[in-house]
């Protein structure tokens, strides 16, 4: 075609790549001793940028304040900026963000490029989760919670006269710190060393529910982990290939280990208190070895990663009970010794055995195998009763093994056919499915016909199946055996992506669509999940009106549905819910620089619209609708820069939030709305911010100098 | 459309044929000729815009590193634009100009040729999995996401590393708009905490061997292994969570109760189904408001409790 066959423009092209090489294996013998790089303009000396800025936010609000630092009301002040000091051999730079906000950040690196380098950074991040939870519950240590001195008890919430009196604000909201120190040093041309040290520090008040036999209250419980995480690599980069072997070890540590808390419910003798435990100090070390090697026959790549790791978990245990009335055996152990191996192999081949076709080939496997002994142990039901039946705990094993092939192939210049099998294997122990399978194939179109358009299509089925469901385990276990569980369930799923991309260079605009399907039987199922579908879409336009003013528009849907049975009746299936989710985003964004040599402007604006919708349909009662799910959420963002000269500038900002939700589970909700649950009333978010800030940034130093 | 097609072809005939013959000239006779007679201070006879000398600001510009573009005996900006020995000279009237290896989106440049370079260098730095990795497969040039002529690439910082992916992945960008989600639009988490765009075994193209290895490195306090463990916990945290955004709060794929009776049907409690009446207008239901089963079992992610084998303690 054109003149010239494809394939032997591809000899061509296969030879310049083979050219390349042996140039690049051969540069150093270019003599480059004249190449002084005169007019080269290096950074030397001292750069930074700097701005400091300060402004105002309208109102407090847990939802935009989470993450993002603005969440009281008031004046704000914020730094930001970046620079570096350049030597003749060392380096160093700096950048810090939001300093002044609680969602600040600073980092320092330097060293001396090609030898050594270092990294110290800090984030800290703020998580707020309600501003509008009450609670009765006075925190009187890191790991526990007591009633009102003037409290009374009774069996239902309704009963609760002293509620209204002992009710106080109580945030339940969180902060989380990450200290790291890295380095890396590069010990010769191939050999790399690195290591890395991570605190991440997270405290605060989380919303805990602490049971009783019927009965719950919501607590605002505290909590204080530390997580110490550290790696150490070295690397070796061949001609063809590198290798590299990785240590990484995770150590988490939790400063209480039990929340105790005062019932402000009517309790039996002897359950005034009820004690959970939190989550246990624990390890995970992991050894993994990982690298590629290229062989010049074929363009084949060979790569590789094997790792195996160990958690282990051996926090000493609470006692069966706070409760002195309540006498059980002794424990089994002290602490659970938990040893859990994890074991992770990946390999893959890419070649490109013909001019016009490639192939892939990859296999991969995890296993899980848990070492934990078991032992049979007693119940204390809710610190209350005593269980007449003893348990045993479970050590959940699986294997997951996955094997891919797949290959590609350029009929013509501009259109390529690919397609592709996955076989994946699972194995578990203790559970209701011991074996499952999933088949799947795939096929894929790309279609580029001309520079405007181009168009890709993929579609395809996969089968997952398994050797049978264990029906005596699931009874075994108390469940209805007719109940199948999704993730263990026969599945048939019907998947398809489609891109569409199309670029008018003359005006010019860009428009890209994208979408996907999947639809996922569940045909064997008569209880749990039997049918789920997503679809999405998203276009984007994009038009660069000219070289200093551009345009876009995004929008996307996306439609979540979910078809599930359950038997009220513990038999045949008597009822079923339907979940559909809808969800809108429309975006739309103008950029402006160089007005008048001297202003920048932009402007976004993005409202994203989602729905729940649930429908529930009994024997009984028939079909009956729940209130839809909805948050609408707005955000406005503009920015006016002034350039006021080379090295100083203005801007002016305003950002505007809006979310507004329905939620029946909060929804008029107040503490003692639910009888057997004292709740902490809080409410759905509603919330608007207004943040207008002003901006001042100066450059220092650089190469204008 | 034809027309358009052909000359496209012959352009790239013609890069091709340019490339090739200065390249084997090179190699074959081992000279230097298809180089630029001074190097960078070639280039910058005539590029010297800001963009170009913005890579003085960047790492690729550091001659005390033996290793870099700039370093002693290295090859300068042709050690990534490839021999400009052509390129550069003064050009009769009419005659074309041969190219060098430009890396924009639409330059005639083969992705893999644009790629080959940067990999000449970086092969190690992106790891074992891009030659198997779906962006490779599917021509993604580096340079589509990476910028090197500027001081600050935008894709090597959280803040701003999102809007470089989701110019491409528009479906995710948008879940991650929903009212529950991870900081991403805020800036303060980026997409490569979780996710290696160089390439990974893993179907997700994941940081950590696994989805719930990569969860850990951030929410260790779920890992345990803890006493009475919820198994699709150790499993797949993915099985309950939608980590990229949801419409219900914790980023879970559905509202409880129906997503825990999705896998619990047993005799009382967890299997009646939680209609409309059981809201706050009605007869407020235990089981359906506030935290729904969670009201009471509080522990779903596991208990270390020797009495939380229901996950209550």
């Amino acid at each position: 075609m054109h003149g010239l066959s494809s394939s032997t423009l591809a000899k061509l092209l296969t030879l310049a790549l083979g050219v390349f090489a042996v140039q690049a294996a051969h540069s150093q013998q270019v003599d480059t001793s004249e190449w002084s790089c005169e007019f080269c303009p290096f950074a030397t000396g001292t750069h930074a940028d700097l701005s400091i800025g300060a402004g105002s936010v309208s109102d407090d609000s847990a939802y935009f304040g989470d993450a993002s630092g603005y969440s009281e009301e008031g004046a704000f002040v914020a730094i930001d900026g970046d620079g570096s000091i350049t030597g003749d051999t060392h380096q160093l730079s700096w950048h810090v963000e939001d300093l002044g906000l609680d969602s600040r950040y600073a980092e320092l690196r330097g060293g001396r490029q090609g030898t050594f380098g270092y990294e110290v950074a800090y984030r800290q991040l703020p998580h707020h989760r309600y501003f509008t939870s009450d609670t009765i519950f006075r925190q009187t240590s890191n790991d526990s919670l007591s009633l009102p001195a003037a409290w009374v008890k009774a069996p239902l919430t309704s009963g609760f006269t002293e509620l209204d009196a002992n009710l106080m604000r109580r945030n339940i909201e969180s902060e989380r710190q990450t200290w790291l120190l890295g380095g890396e040093y590069l010990a010769s041309g191939r050999i790399a060393v690195s290591a890395s040290l991570r605190r991440e520090e997270r405290d605060g008040v989380d919303l805990i529910s602490g049971s009783y036999f019927t009965q719950s209250s919501h607590l605002p419980g505290p909590f204080d982990y530390v997580t110490d995480i550290g790696e150490l690599g070295v690397r070796y980069s061949g001609d063809n290939g590198f290798i590299a072997l990785d240590y990484y070890l995770s150590q988490f540590d939790n400063n209480s280990d039990s929340l105790t808390w005062e019932s402000p419910f009517t309790t039996v003798p002897g359950a005034e208190f009820g004690r959970l435990a939190r989550a246990p100090d624990n390890d995970f070390m992991q050894l993994s070895l990982s690298g590629n090697y290229r062989f010049a026959s074929y363009s084949t790549v060979v790569a590789y990663s094997l790792a195996a790791g160990r958690m282990q978990q051996d926090a000493n245990f609470l006692p069966y009970t706070i409760n002195g009335n309540l006498s059980a055996a002794p424990l089994p152990r002290s602490n659970l010794d938990a040893d859990v191996d994890t074991r992770n192999v990946a390999l893959s081949l890419t070649s490109r055995i013909i001019d016009k076709g490639r192939v892939k080939v990859s296999y991969r496997f995890d296993e899980r195998d848990s070492n934990t002994a078991q032992d049979m142990w007693t119940r204390i039901i809710a610190d209350s009763f005593v269980s007449v039946e003893s348990e045993t705990n479970i050590p959940y094993s699986f294997e997951r093994a996955a094997f891919s092939l797949s290959g590609e192939y350029r009929l013509f210049d501009s259109l390529r056919v690919s397609g592709g099998y996955d076989r994946k294997e699972v194995d578990r122990d203790f559970q209701e499915v011991a074996e499952q399978t999933e088949d799947s194939g795939w096929g894929r179109l790309r279609w580029q016909p001309n520079p405007v358009i181009q168009l890709s299509v993929r579609g395809g089925a996969s089968e997952r199946d398994i050797d049978r469901y264990n029906e005596d385990f699931a009874v075994m276990l108390g469940q209805n055996p007719l109940l199948r569980k999704y993730h263990l369930a026969y599945r048939y799923r019907r998947f398809g992506e489609l891109t569409i991309a199309v670029a008018l260079p003359e005006v010019p605009v860009s428009l890209t669509f994208k979408g996907s399907y999947a639809d996922d039987e569940y045909s064997q199922s008569r209880l749990g999940l039997l049918d789920g579908d997503d679809l999405q879409l998203a276009a984007d336009l994009s038009w660069s009106i000219d070289d200093n003013k551009s345009l876009y528009l995004t929008g996307s849907y996306q439609n979540l549905e979910s078809l599930q049975a359950g038997s009220e009746q513990f038999d045949l299936p008597d009822w079923r819910a339907t979940n559909r989710d809808d969800f809108y985003t429309y975006g739309a964004g103008f950029r402006a620089q160089n007005i008048a040599d001297r202003f920048d402007f932009e402007f976004d604006y993005l409202r994203s619209d989602g729905t729940s919708e649930i429908l529930l349909t009994t024997a009984t009662a028939g079909i009956s609708a729940f209130p839809d799910l909805e948050s609408t959420l707005d955000y406005l963002r503009a920015r006016l820069t002034w350039q006021r000269s080379e090295r100083s500038k203005f801007d002016f900002s305003l950002r505007y939030q809006r979310l507004e939700s329905e939620d029946w589970a909060l929804q008029n909700v107040e503490p003692a709305t639910i009888p057997e649950v004292l709740t902490l009333g809080a409410d759905p978010y509603d919330d608007d911010l207004l943040i207008v800030g002003v901006g001042f940034r100066y450059s220092i130093g650089g190469t204008s100098d | 459309m034809r027309i358009d097609q052909q000359g496209n072809d012959r352009k790239r005939l013609l890069f091709v044929l340019c490339v090739l013959a200065s390249l084997t000239a090179s190699a074959q006779d081992e000279t230097e000729t298809s180089y630029s007679r001074s190097g960078a201070d070639t280039c910058l006879a005539c590029h010297d815009d800001d963009v170009t000398l913005a890579l003085f600001r960047t790492r690729h510009a550091v001659p005390s590193d033996g290793r870099g573009p700039f370093g002693s005996g290295q090859l300068q900006c042709e050690a990534c634009h490839g021999p400009g020995g052509a390129h550069s000279p003064r050009m009769r009237r009419g005659q074309e100009r041969p190219p060098v290896i430009t890396f924009e989106a639409d330059d005639p440049t083969p992705v893999a040729t644009r790629n080959g370079m940067c990999l000449e260098c970086h092969e190690a730095d992106v790891g074992f999995g891009w030659h198997a990795g779906p962006h490779d497969n599917d021509e993604v040039a580096c340079a589509d996401c990476h910028v090197t002529h500027a001081a600050r690439d935008a894709v090597l910082h959280t803040s701003t590393q999102t809007e470089v992916c989701f110019d491409c992945h528009q479906l995710q960008r948008s879940e991650t708009l929903k009212a529950f989600s991870h900081p991403f639009l805020e800036g303060k988490m980026d997409c490569s905490g979780c996710h290696s765009p160089h390439g990974d075994t893993t179907a997700l193209q994941l940081v950590r061997q696994t989805l719930n290895d990569t969860c850990y490195d951030c929410h260790a306090e779920k890992r345990g292994p803890y006493l009475w463990e919820h198994v699709p916990v150790s499993e797949d945290c993915g099985l309950c969570h939608a980590p990229h955004g949801s419409n219900h709060p914790g980023m879970l794929t559905s509202r409880a109760p129906l997503l825990c009776q999705s896998c619990h049907a047993p005799a009382g409690h967890p299997s009646i189904p939680q209609g409309p009446g059981g809201l706050a207008d009605g007869m407020p239901s235990q089981f359906l408001l506030g935290q729904s089963c969670m009201n009471c079992h509080e522990q779903v992610h596991g208990s270390n409790h020797p009495s939380g084998s229901k996950l209550m303690r």
